[in-house]
Order: C-alpha cells, then sequence, then structure tokens
C-alpha cells in the first residue's frame, strides 16, 4: 500500500467512529498491536522529549527504508505512536521527510488531544521526520563504507554484471512515461560488489512523483532477477536534482526534445 | 448563600464540553472567576482606566482609590496590621522571587543555609537555588514522611547550628493537600533567628489566614486562585523586613527622585512595585475576597467538608488507588486529591476523563522532586472548590471506575 492509501485508510477507519471514547478505544486496540521494545533499549537517546507520558522511538535503516518500532508507558499515547509507525514504518526517508502529516488534523487527533498530548504528537511527527531526513543523508556514507578495494580479476568477473544490471534497469518504465528509467538518466549510480550485491542510486523526476514506491519495487525485483546477483539495495536521492539534460538522445527524440546534434556527433 | 446561588455566580460551571457538562476539578491550579470579579474589571477598564499615583485627573484618582482600597482589603483578608505591608505582585511566583533576591541581597552571605521542603512546587524551589548559587549559600530540604506529612521533628536538628537564615514552606502542598503545622515551624524557626517564607498559593484558598497570629514573616498567595483576575498576587512582609530590603526591579513608580549623579527610591510597599501595575487586575481582589469570605458560610462549608470526606473516603476504599498525601487527622486534608492508580497512567485517564467531561490535572504537577520521593513519574489529581457539589464529586468517582476499566 502508497503511502497516501495508507493515509486514507486510516482516515476512513476513523471517521467510523462519532464518539471520541470510541476513537480512544481503537487507539488502544491500536498500542496492543505494537510489537514488543527491548527494555534494555529504552535509553535516555531513544527518549522523545515533550511529551507529559514516556515515548522511545528507534528506526533502522533496511533495503532503502525506515523501520521504526516504539514503546510508552501510556497506553493512549502508544496508539498514537502505534499508528504513526503503521503509515510511516517501510517508506523510504524522501517519502517521510516530504510528508506535510496533515491526515492528523483529518482523524482530529491534533485538535482534539490536550495540549500536553498535543505537544507530546507534535514531538512524535518532529522525531519521526528528523530520523527521515537523517536517514536520507546517510545512505552515501553507507555506500562509501560499503566500498573495497578491487583486483582485476574482480573487475573481469563483475563487468558483463554491469552491462545485465543496465539491461535489467531499461526493463522498468514509470508508467507515465514512455522511456526506461535508466535512458531518462535516473540511475545516478551502480555498484556491485564482491558478494554480487547491487547498490543502486536513483532519482526520479520530481519528488513529489505517486508512482515512487511501484517503480523501486519493480527496479529491485528486475536488478535481483539477473543471474549472479545477489541481491539489490536501492536508495532513492534528489541531490542533484533531475534534468532534462540527463536523458539519453534516445529518450529526448522519444519524447520530443530538440537533440544538440554537434554534441551527439562528438 | 445556596450552593446553587453560589454557582450562579460562576458562569462557565453551566458550560458543556464536548457536549457534556463540565465538572471543573482543577481549581488547584486556578480557580474559575465570579460575575463579580468580571464586573469590577469591566468597570474600571471601561470607567476608570488610568496610569495610578503619578497624574492628577479624575480617573487617575479613581484608579489609584480602587488599586489602594485593594491593598487595605488585602491586608484585612490575611490580618496584616499595616497596608504597608502588603506588596502588589503578578502572583506568588513573582512575590517568592522578589523574597529571593532581596533577602539574598541583604542578608545572604557564603556558607549560611536556606531551607525549602520536600513538597514545594518548583516556584517554591527554584529562586531560593538560583539566590543559593548567586550568594555561595547551601540550600536544605525538610523531608516529608509516607503519608506526605513534613518532618517537623527533624527541624530542630537542622536548625542548630544557628547558620539558617530563611525557611520557605508551602501552606498547603499543592499536591498533597495537607495544611502544615506553620504555626509550629514557625516558633522553631524564631528561635534560632530564621526568618520564615509562607508559600500560600493553596492555603489562602482553604483556610482563614491571619498572618499576625501565624507570625509568618512573608506570605504569598496569587489572585487567580482565588477567584480573581489572573497576573494578580500578594506579598505580605513584615514591615521591618520590607524596610531593609534593597529594590527590588527598577523603573517608575519605585522612585523618589532620580538624578544622574543617583536615584532615591520611593518607601515600601511602592519601592517594589516598579513599571506601570495591574490597574484592572489588582482591584478585583476586593470582590474576590468578599466571595471567598462568603464560601466559608456554614451553608457552604458543610457541603464543601462532606464533598471532601466523600471523595476522601471513596479514594481510600479503592484498591487500585494509591493516594498520596493521608495525614494523621483528616482535619488537615483539603479536597485535593493526588493519587496513581495500579496498572493505569495518569495521562491516559486524564484524557478519558477530559472526554467525559471532567477537568483534571495529570502530571508532574509542578513538584518533581516530590514524584521522584514518591517514585512515579506524576500522578493524577482531582482538586475540589466550594462551588463544587455532591453530585459532581459522586459523578467524578463513577467516571473514574468507567474510566479505570476502558484502560486496565
Amino acid at each position: 500500500m502508497t503511502l497516501e492509501e495508507k493515509k486514507l485508510q486510516v482516515v476512513e477507519d476513523f471517521s467510523m467512529y462519532d464518539e471520541w471514547l470510541d476513537k480512544y478505544e481503537y487507539l488502544i486496540e491500536q498500542g496492543k498491536n505494537l510489537e514488543p521494545f527491548p527494555e534494555e533499549s529504552k535509553t535516555e537517546d531513544k527518549l522523545i522529549k515533550g511529551c507529559q507520558s514516556r515515548v522511545w522511538l528507534d528506526c533502522e535503516m533496511k533495503d532503502g527504508k525506515l523501520w521504526f518500532k516504539a514503546d510508552s508507558d501510556a497506553i493512549i499515547t502508544k496508539g498514537i505512536i502505534s499508528l504513526l509507525i503503521d503509515v510511516y514504518s517501510g517508506r523510504t526517508p524522501q517519502e517521510i521527510a516530504n510528508d506535510d502529516f496533515a491526515f492528523l488534523d483529518q482523524i482530529g487527533l491534533k485538535e482534539n488531544l490536550s495540549p500536553t498530548r498535543a505537544g507530546g504528537l507534535a514531538s512524535m511527527v518532529e522525531t519521526i521526520k528528523a530520523k527521515a531526513a537523517e536517514a536520507a543523508a546517510e545512505p552515501k556514507a553507507e555506500a562509501e563504507a560499503e566500498a573495497e578495494v578491487l583486483s582485476a580479476a574482480d573487475v573481469k568477473e563483475l563487468a558483463p554484471l554491469y552491462e545485465n544490471v543496465v539491461l535489467a534497469l531499461k526493463q522498468v518504465y514509470d508508467p507515465e512515461i514512455p522511456v526506461n528509467i535508466y535512458d531518462l538518466g535516473l540511475i545516478y549510480e551502480i555498484n556491485i560488489n564482491k558478494e554480487h550485491r547491487a547498490y543502486i542510486k536513483m532519482t526520479f523526476t520530481a519528488p513529489n512523483c505517486p508512482m515512487a514506491d511501484m517503480v523501486i519495487s519493480e527496479a529491485k525485483t528486475s536488478v535481483e532477477d539477473v543471474p549472479g546477483i545477489t541481491g539489490c539495495d536501492i536508495d532513492l536521492v534528489f541531490e542533484p536534482a533531475w534534468s532534462q539534460d540527463m536523458m539519453t538522445d534516445e529518450a529526448k527524440v522519444t519524447l520530443g526534445f530538440d537533440v544538440d546534434l554537434d554534441d551527439s556527433q562528438a | 448563600m445556596t450552593i446553587e446561588q453560589l454557582r450562579g455566580q460562576f458562569p462557565i460551571l453551566g458550560e458543556k464540553v464536548y457536549g457534556r457538562p463540565l465538572v471543573y476539578l482543577d481549581n488547584a491550579a486556578t480557580s474559575q472567576r465570579p460575575l463579580s470579579v468580571v464586573e469590577k474589571w469591566e468597570q474600571i477598564t471601561l470607567k476608570s482606566n488610568a496610569n495610578l499615583h503619578r497624574a492628577v485627573h479624575k480617573l487617575a484618582a479613581d484608579a489609584t482609590a480602587e488599586y489602594e482600597g485593594a491593598r487595605q482589603a488585602a491586608a484585612d483578608f490575611i490580618g496584616a496590621g499595616d497596608a504597608h505591608e502588603i506588596v502588589f505582585t503578578s502572583g506568588a511566583t513573582a512575590a517568592i522571587n522578589l523574597v529571593a533576591f532581596c533577602f539574598g541581597e541583604a542578608f545572604i552571605k557564603a556558607g549560611d543555609k536556606i531551607i525549602v521542603s520536600e513538597e514545594e512546587h518548583h516556584s517554591n524551589i527554584v529562586p531560593w537555588q538560583m539566590m543559593a548559587q548567586r550568594k555561595g549559600a547551601v540550600l536544605k530540604v525538610l523531608p516529608v514522611d509516607d503519608n506526605g506529612q513534613l518532618r517537623v521533628d527533624m527541624l530542630d536538628d537542622m536548625l542548630s547550628d544557628g547558620k539558617v537564615r530563611l525557611l520557605s514552606v508551602a501552606h498547603i502542598s499543592n499536591v498533597l493537600g495537607i495544611v502544615n503545622p506553620v504555626e509550629e515551624i514557625i516558633a522553631k524557626c524564631h528561635k534560632y533567628g530564621c526568618a520564615v517564607l509562607v508559600d500560600g498559593a493553596q492555603g489562602i484558598v482553604h483556610q482563614k489566614v491571619d498572618v499576625t497570629a501565624m507570625g509568618c514573616d512573608f506570605y504569598a498567595f496569587s489572585g487567580h486562585k482565588l477567584y480573581a483576575a489572573p497576573g494578580t498576587g500578594v506579598l505580605y512582609a513584615k514591615k521591618e523586613w520590607l524596610d531593609a530590603f534593597p529594590p527590588y526591579m527598577g523603573g517608575g513608580e519605585m522612585i523618589e527622585t532620580v538624578r544622574w549623579t543617583g536615584t532615591t527610591f520611593a518607601k515600601a510597599p511602592h519601592k517594589f512595585e516598579a513599571g506601570t501595575q495591574n490597574i484592572s487586575g489588582t482591584p478585583t481582589l476586593v470582590p474576590a475576597f468578599e466571595i471567598a469570605t462568603r464560601m466559608r458560610e456554614q451553608s457552604i462549608d458543610s457541603e464543601a467538608v462532606a464533598v471532601k470526606d466523600f471523595v476522601y473516603e471513596a479514594l481510600k476504599g479503592n484498591p487500585l488507588v494509591r493516594l498520596f498525601g493521608c495525614p494523621d487527622r483528616p482535619e488537615d486534608k483539603i479536597p485535593l486529591f493526588s493519587f496513581c492508580v495500579d496498572g493505569v497512567h495518569h495521562e491516559d485517564l486524564a484524557l478519558i476523563l477530559d472526554k467525559m467531561g471532567f477537568a483534571v490535572r495529570s502530571g508532574q504537577m509542578c513538584a518533581e522532586p516530590l514524584m521522584d520521593r514518591f517514585g512515579v513519574t506524576g500522578m493524577l489529581r482531582a482538586s475540589f472548590a466550594p462551588y463544587n457539589t455532591m453530585e459532581e464529586a459522586q459523578m467524578f468517582i463513577n467516571a473514574l471506575d468507567k474510566a479505570v476499566k476502558m484502560l486496565r
């Protein structure tokens, strides 16, 4: 389910309850669904400041997506943080960082909670956003850490894999654009390590692309299907921003853009 | 006066929240305002608004008369011998800060000691910490026992070295709701030459205060907890202290003459009232004192005592409730109840009760050290005023049961 779909679903779920007490019952149920948070992880650095009750939040990055874990000593707060996690866990840092969290207003969470609790909700949202922003900045460092020294033999072995990974990426289309994501210039970097795991850094033509989730998962599947590739991680980046110059000439022709012939002949 | 007539004076009590009748049980945080207070504020604002003391025109004379009239009324209300012993402040916090600063500047040197109790509101802790740090003094803490009673028995030992210059203690704790034996504390302190400030933020609401009989050096309270306009407050200080104090804030009104070569200051209490005062707010203390006095009439007071006894017994009888502040003598308890419910977070309870129409307080109640003392992260507090009825008390106990069932 995409982020937008998920948010819609939550708004719908909440609209079933007219009475606020019923909404609280629903939140309490949500809280009970939270997966357990290990006691030893409830450290000061994971505590969210600004809540009357204590809320711990932790997150990890896996396959370019953020996965959250949380707990609280108050059960309604636990329900709220569980709701946030349900919506935002498994999204890319960019998606979260760019989200306006407006659905919280739509379900009346912000306006109906007590002043201190509303403050707590704001702190929770701020913390989730901050973690996303932090994670969005991190992939670079992670990729660098993964970098390794390759021997000539390694390169010889890896070279055909690169060609095949490019071919695999060329199979993937943004459904609204009749040019594959590779020729469109969305792929910024391809790295394959000694274990034959592919690391791809890609972008979209615009940060709020509604199909991003689908395209990323298709690209991942397509690359993982390449014989010899053991796995694929995709990082979504928006720095540098995509521009038309990044398209191949072929793509420009397909999309009806002017092609600088001198340049292409050189 | 009947309780219905009394409630009629407080229109907000007829309000609804989330479509349910409001039951306001957060009176220890701030009380509601009667019409008489609103009308006084309106009358001054609409008919005699002018700055005080200086101007010769009619409005200024009227406004000054209202303001100084409130000073006399405050002196009468708390039994001060002289209206010059009444300093108007923005509230109890400002009053305590004034004493902490001025007393510190005039009388505290490195190595001196100050005592506060373990049950104090942050407003009666932090100003003394700041002063102690500035002057190199030491802050000592008078503990409470497991029932929330002050360990007055430890006081002689703490005072015996003769280094304690001042003790500051709540008349009634805003968490425990126990009337402290302030006369006994004051007698002990004075024996050792230690001055006493009584924080009367809660005490003034629930006790008939006579500062002369009590013998305290300072008594501080806020108007807003006693039905007056917010931003009003009173510091009572014995005249000899006020005369010995240096000025606190500099500004207009607190001076006699100002020259580039130096300034001479007005006499107390004006020396401590720099800048434009709360022209429309402070005179609302007068109708506030009137209604507070009427609430002590037999017809109202007997209901208030019945309400207190009912809630006290109901909470004590609930095996899930851990009630903080249970004095040996039940008459020392005021209708202020802070408690935890086994297995339920105080904030969850407050949220559910809110949706049921009850305004209660949850959290640390500005008394973090006391929360640590009892090993809790917070409590739930229901604080009653004489305008709360027995019916409301019963509704509260029922709603509490319902909320606990929902959350456990």
